[in-house]
Formats: structure tokens, sequence, C-alpha cells
């Protein structure tokens, strides 16, 4: 009998104290993350400027998250580098805003969750996000980045990230490109109304995007589409070739990774399908013009993007390239340090235009960015940033595999926008 | 009908190179009652020895060391490191879950430096094919189809033949039994295991060859299309993995090759019919098509 109420006094206590605890924890935490925004936030820095989270009247901080130790590790490390170089040249040159360029870097392995955490992470002491990378991992942020009115370049192209205010795809959607796939073979491949084309494609955004893309045109060009679903994990695609050699495609088109690229076109060569086949960007690497199938791809391979080839004669890309290849002598020239760079440029337009009109807050930024037309960082086409439904561009190079070529490919036609992406686009 | 003989052949091939794998796992299991988790990042070791020894020593130096080294390691794994929980069959449960310890830390290593690269192994056959009446097939899966011939007709040899071998049968019927009579049942296990790392690091040569176009670090998980196969031929028995791996490889080739005739059953249905199969044969027969007493160990 008498040890009932004292037992019970006892847990009593001990609530009090766990409830103590949280609230010391809490207070903790947000003591923290308060300390973490900076005591300047919304406030006015010396020189009159409106600054946020991650502005400082020294320095500007951008992150970037980012895949260094997953399978995008090397496309990941030449975004870094390349924009690591436009920090460094820009603070060279005095910075922005008589700010020192800073870019904070989170390598999240192409892991959502961990992708999840380093964005918690570095969020409160950035203003922008020049680099993420992984369309799972921005699909996951979404939300986050909307509510916290971070300006996100993704390295993603995927139609469903448009729409969003503080998102950017920069250049042109997996649809655009592929749209753009069709008029070059219909164009210059003596494909016919009736003809029959293979769409080998990974499950996931970016396939279904592509396909959306290329169902579109080959039913506005009369030709039939063959759908080839695949994974990421699927790198001998024997059986596809097979159905597709079945269903007498004269064309494929791929939205696939550079491992699946190489073995479509190394098989259907072997198998005699010698027929054009249409990549979407992120299916080329420069290694694979060290691979056994190599003479084929540079057989029958293009390759639609919106950046032009490394290798282009562009005077912005040559002295680009050139810069880098002094900074990182041993680190190869692709396309990710052309899209990497790019997108700090823009990113530091952004920037200089916030500053300009008085403030470098989080909105600041994202209303700048939004007002930029025309925005030309002489890398390639100009992009207009200021309807968030439409991709920023709709013009698409055609690029070709040159094993000799810086980055492995080489222009094989310059910028055009298709006919009939305008009626896609409104038609969407 | 050139359609239907192109993914039979297609199909066949990729038999031949499951069959390796599973071989694996039925020897470990087999030797150990151990279903060994961490095989596909042993596959991923010695594939990624060629690859980066293949310009020194050539392929054939690459291959021949990759083998012994990932047998090596297969062994050192289960003699230090799994045969430390003890030879019986309860703590064979507790070292499968050591495997897939194993498995996270060897491929988040491997990975790690292979990241995002596309590694050729240098192997003789590049992309060259050959023409068999109507069907065109790439001198890689011939080499394939041939070499797992003849690897896997050794290995029947070594367990019908050798000391080792009865050892091993014997280990496996019983353990206690084989012990008293004299079986040294630590190294009996320990020599399935690297037998088992040999085939992995074979299987890894034509996983990685034409028409695949290089070593990439998620060649190991490829190597789990083998699993369903060992389990649906019954795990304890060679002839059951032989004649799953088959079955498996067949049925990827078929279903993706006609996979628009197929499309009622949703797209992607490649990447589920294996264990589709595996679970339609369980269902008629639960210990697996050659699964015998062995079996029970399940």
């Amino acid at each position: 009998m008498n040890t009932t109420p004292h037992r019970h006094r006892n847990r009593r206590r001990t609530t009090g104290s766990v409830l103590a605890g949280a609230l010391a924890l809490l207070l903790a935490v947000s003591g923290c993350s308060s300390k973490a925004e900076g005591g300047d936030e919304n406030g006015d820095a010396a020189d009159g400027v409106r600054t946020g989270p991650g502005v400082s009247a020294e320095t500007i901080k951008l992150g970037a998250l980012t895949d260094l130790t997953g399978p995008y590790a090397t496309l990941g490390k030449s975004i870094v580098q390349a924009q690591q170089m436009w920090a460094d040249e820009t603070n060279a040159k005095g910075g922005i805003c008589d700010r020192k360029v800073e870019i904070v870097v989170k390598d999240h392995g192409y892991d959502v969750q961990k992708a999840v955490t380093a964005y918690a992470d570095i969020s409160p002491d950035v203003v922008a996000l020049p680099q993420v990378i992984g369309s799972p991992v921005v699909a996951a942020l979404l939300d986050d980045i909307e509510r916290d009115g971070v300006l996100t370049f993704p390295q993603a192209w995927a139609a469903s990230l448009l729409g969003k205010d503080a998102i950017q795809v920069l250049g042109t959607t997996y649809d655009v490109d592929m749209i753009a796939g069709v008029d070059f073979l219909t164009r210059t491949k003596g494909l016919e109304k009736g003809d029959t084309i293979g769409h080998v494609y990974f499950e996931g955004d970016y396939g279904a995007n592509a396909l959306e893309g290329s169902t579109w045109a080959a039913e506005k060009a009369g030709l039939k589409v063959v759908g080839q679903k695949i994974k990421a994990t699927d790198t001998d695609l024997s059986a596809q070739v097979s159905a597709l050699r079945k269903e007498g495609v004269k064309a494929v088109l791929i939205s696939a990774g550079p491992a699946q690229t190489a073995s479509l076109v190394g098989v259907a060569a072997s198998r005699g399908l010698r027929v054009p086949v249409v990549s979407s960007a992120p299916g080329f690497a420069p290694q694979l013009m060290k691979t056994p199938a190599a003479p084929a791809l540079a057989a029958m391979l293009n390759v639609v993007s919106a950046a032009p080839a490394v290798s282009s004669d562009l005077p912005g890309v040559k002295a680009m390239v050139a810069a880098y290849r002094k900074k990182y002598p041993d680190s190869p020239v692709d396309s990710g340090v052309l899209s990497g760079y790019n997108a700090a440029q823009l990113m530091g337009a952004d920037l200089k235009k916030a500053c300009e009109a008085g403030g470098l807050t989080r909105e600041d930024v994202v209303k700048a960015h939004r007002s930029q037309k025309n925005a030309d960082t002489g890398l390639g086409t100009a992009q207009d940033f200021s309807d968030v439904d439409r991709p920023a561009s709709v013009e698409t190079y055609v690029l070709k595999p040159d094993a000799k070529a810086v980055g492995g490919v080489v222009n094989a036609e310059e910028a055009r926008t298709a006919p009939g992406v305008e009626e896609y686009l409104s038609s969407r | 009908m050139t359609g239907f003989l192109d993914n039979v052949l297609n199909g066949l091939a990729l038999g031949a190179v499951y069959a390796l794998v599973a071989l694996g796992f039925v020897v470990m299991f087999k030797a150990s009652g151990v279903l060994n988790f961490a095989h596909g990042s042993l596959l991923l070791f010695g594939g990624y020895l060629i690859a980066v020894l293949h310009d020194d020593l050539g392929f054939a130096g690459a291959l021949a060391l990759a083998v012994l080294a990932t047998a090596a390691l297969a062994g050192a794994l289960d003699r230090f490191l799994l045969q430390r929980g003890g030879l019986d069959e309860q703590s064979a449960h507790i070292q499968t879950i050591v495997t897939i310890g194993i498995d996270i830390l060897l491929f988040t290593d491997l990975a790690r430096r292979i990241g995002g690269d596309l590694l050729p192994l240098g192997d003789p056959w590049g992309d060259a094919v050959t023409e068999l009446g109507p069907v065109t097939v790439a001198d890689s899966r011939l080499a394939a189809i041939v070499v797992s011939t003849v690897v896997i007709g050794t290995v029947f040899a070594l367990f019908r033949f050798t000391s080792w071998g009865l050892s091993l049968r014997a280990a496996a019927e019983d353990l206690e039994a084989a012990a008293l009579m004299g079986v040294r049942l630590g190294r009996v296990r320990a020599g399935g295991w690297a037998l088992a790392g040999a085939l992995a690091a074979l299987a890894a040569v034509f996983l990685a060859s034409f028409p695949a176009p290089g070593l990439e670090r998620t060649t190991g998980q490829i190597a789990l299309h083998a699993f369903p196969a060992a389990i649906l031929g019954g795990l304890a028995s060679p002839v059951g993995a032989l004649a799953g791996s088959l079955l498996i490889g067949l049925t990827e080739a078929l279903v993706v090759g006609y996979q628009s005739e197929l499309h009622v059953l949703g797209e992607g249905f490649g990447d589920v019919a294996p264990y589709a199969v595996m679970l339609l044969v369980l269902l008629v027969r639960p210990t697996g098509l050659f699964g015998g007493k062995g079996a029970a160990r399940v």
C-alpha cells in the first residue's frame, strides 16, 4: 500500500524532468538555428543593401547539393570544380556587390535521405543553390525549396519541375529535346510517314517526360513509337534490340544513361540494325569513346542537347575550357563542366541584378532571376526566365561523338528551334 | 522466327553467365549453410581487379590474378570471419546476416573507387559477332556459353571425383557425422567459398563485356538475378542451379523480347519475371526443381 503513491510520485517526477529536458533541448535547437541563420536576417548591411540568410557584409554564400561518391560522381566533380573556378574568377574581380562569393558543397552520393539532411544542414546559411544533382533528390526537396524560396538550379530537366517560382530548369526540358530529336530524324535521316521508331527510356521522370515529347512529335510526323522501358541497372540491351528489330524500327531514340546508350548502339550495330540513334543529353559521356562500342557510336549516334559541345567554337566556351584545363589539368572536360559553369554565371548575373535593385534577400534574388528575359552567358543559347511555366530555352544543338574532340563530341548542327515546339508547349 | 531464335540464344547466353554466379551461391550454401549476400560485391571485386590490371598484365594475366585474388578473399572471409561464429547449422543463419554487412563494406569501397566510370575489361572478344544461320550472336556471349559449360563441368567433376568433393557432400548431408568421420569442416568450407569466389570473378568478365559497355558500380547487382535461379533450382543442388539459371536467362530474354505483346502485364515486366517464375516453381515444388533433403536447411 505504502509503495504505490511513492512510485506514483516518482513517475511524475520523471515525467517532469523529461519535459524539462525536452524543453531545454528545444531551446538549444532553436538557439542553434537562429544563430545559424545569422544575426543580420532581413537586416540592412552598412552599404544599404537588404540582406537575408546566406549574405553578410563580406560574403555571399551559395550551396551545392552534389554527388561526389555515387553514380554521378564524375558529373558532380566536374560541376563542383567548374563552379569553384567561377567563384575564384569572380572574387578575383572584386566579387559581387562588394562581397566575396563562397560555395558550400555537400555530397549526398545520390541518396535522397542524405540529400534531405544536407539541405536542412546548409539551407539556413545560403542564399541560393546553383547546383542540385539528381531528379529524385530534387523531387524530394521541391516543397522545402519552394517554402524557403531558395533560388535553385537543378541538374535535372524534367518538365514536371517547371511552374515553381524558386526552381529554374536551365535550358530545355527532356520533352523538348526529344521533339527536336524526332525533327532531326525526319529532316536529315529520311524518316517518313508510316515509319516506326523505337524509344528506349529510363523509368521515372526523365524517361517519362522524354517519351511524352517523342510521342507527341511522332504523332505529328505520322510515325509510330515503340517504347522500351528500362532500369539504370540494365546494361545489356540485347533483348531490347531484338524487340526493336522485330518491330522494324527505322531509328531509335534513347533517354537513359551512358552505359545503356553504349550497349544499345553496340548491340544494334553488331546485329545489323544500323539505324540512326538519337540520345538525350544525359545519355552520353566522353568515357563511352573508350568502350568497344566507340566505332558504332561514331557512326550511328547523335545527341540532342541544350548546350553546345565543349569542343565548340563559341569564344566563351573556348575561353572557359582553356581556363578549366589550366586550373584542373588532370580532370576530363565534359558537359558537366559547361553546364556547371553556365549555371554559376547565370546565378552570378541574378545576384548582380538583385544587388543593383537594392537587396540580396532570397526574395530579391528570385525576383531578379524572374526579370531576366534574355540571359546570355556566351556559353550557348540565351535563356528567358520570365515565364515559370515555360522551359528557359527551346533551342537545341545536335551533337555527334568524336573520340578525338575535347569532351568526346562535336557540334553536328547549330542551335535551332524544332518546328512544333511552340505548338507543343501551348498544348500542354 | 529469327526474332525467336535471337531471344533464345540471348537467353541461353545470359543463363550461362547466371549459372556461374548461381553455382557459386550453391557451392557456398552446400559448404557452409550460409547464403552469401556479399556475392555480388565479390563479383564486382573480381571485375574491378581485371579492369585496373589488364593494361599492365594483359587480359589473361589480369584474369588469372583476379580469379585467384577473389578466391582468396572469399576463402579468407569465410575462414577468418564467418567460421569464428561456429560451424554448426544454427550459426549459419547469423553468418548469413553477417554477409549483408560484408556486402555493404565491400560495395561501398568499390563503388567509391569506380564512381561513375565505365571500365573496359580489355577482353579479347571486343564487339565481334558471329553469324549462326539467321541469327547474329556476340562472340563474348558464345565464349560465355563455352567457358561456363567447361567450368561447370569441372566443378561437377570436383564434386564427384575428388576427396574434397566427397567431404563437401558429406558435410552438407550431416555436419556432425562428417566431422566424426574425420572431415576437416573448416578447410572444406573455406575451399567451397574460394571456389565460389573464383566463379564470381569469371562471371564478372562476361557480365561486363560486350553487349554490356564495361564494368560499372551496378554490375554486382546484376548478379542478384542469379539469386532466384539458385533458389528455384533448389539451393543445394548444382544441377538445379544450372537448370534454374537457364530458365531465368530464357525468361528474361523472352519477356523483354516480346514486351510489346505482353504489355497487358505492365511495362518493365522483364524485371519481375525471374521472381514470378521462381514463385511459380516453388508453388509446385516447394524445395525447388532439384531440391532434395538438403534444402531442408532453408
